[in-house]
């Protein structure tokens, strides 16, 4: 009887982290989606990607 | 014994990885940099705390930003690069010139940070430690004599109080 006591204790704990979890993704996901709406005409920060390596760079042809 | 002491060591830096991070961070800097190789040149990140209540679940979130800082002991001026911690590219660079800021200095509590105060507006808090192991947040370079070089410009030349 103790076991069965601890163990639905144990469930209805798991139950609820597992809850808070979906509810933070769901919550996290619409906040996401409202700020790409609101947002969506900025223009986005310039980004440089790092420049091929000397032995990577693709070489032209002569 | 000598697994213990191993152990005890605790982890040691990737002196090749470092080497090899701290030049890619170098081609970022000088790709958008003016003059780039009149700076030097370290790791630093910021901290974006915010605090959420969702109701049925509240708590903080930390967003890490890292950054290419540069600084020019002449002109006394820092330099902030944004990038990521694989250095697969950086953003702008963002100048503050000693002459040009609102106010700068070093804050200790509640976290080790450099503030700079472009205006009155808005600021950047630089944290910068020596090395940082967890490669999936900040850039692995280990930078002991870089550190110690731009605390002392920071504080002897840069800091307004």
């Amino acid at each position: 009887m103790l076991w069965g006591e601890i163990g639905a204790v144990l469930l209805v704990l798991a139950t609820l982290f597992i809850a808070g979890h979906l509810w933070f993704h769901i919550v996290e996901g619409v906040l996401a989606g409202l700020k790409r709406l609101v947002f969506s005409r900025q223009q986005p920060p310039a980004w440089h990607p790092l420049p091929p390596d000397g032995d990577d760079a693709p070489k032209k042809e002569p | 014994m000598g697994l213990f002491s191993k152990l005890f060591k605790g982890p040691e830096v990737d002196q090749a990885k470092s080497d090899a991070n701290r030049e890619t961070m170098r081609t970022l800097f000088n790709q958008v940099v003016d003059d780039g190789d009149s700076y030097r040149l370290i790791f630093g990140y910021t901290e974006d705390v915010s605090r959420f209540n969702y109701g049925l679940v509240h708590g903080s979130k930390t967003k890490i930003g890292s950054l290419i800082v540069g600084w020019n002991e002449d002109s006394g001026t820092i330099v902030v690069v944004p990038t990521v911690p694989d250095l697969s590219g950086c953003g702008d660079p963002v100048y503050y010139r000693r002459s040009e800021i609102h106010k700068a200095y070093r804050n200790k509590y509640p976290t080790d940070a450099f503030i700079i105060y472009p205006d009155r507006n808005g600021y950047i808090g630089i944290h910068a430690y020596d090395w940082l192991e967890d490669e999936s947040l900040y850039v692995y370079v280990s930078q002991p004599e870089e550190l110690s070089a731009f605390t002392h410009f920071f504080m002897t030349q840069f800091k307004t109080k």
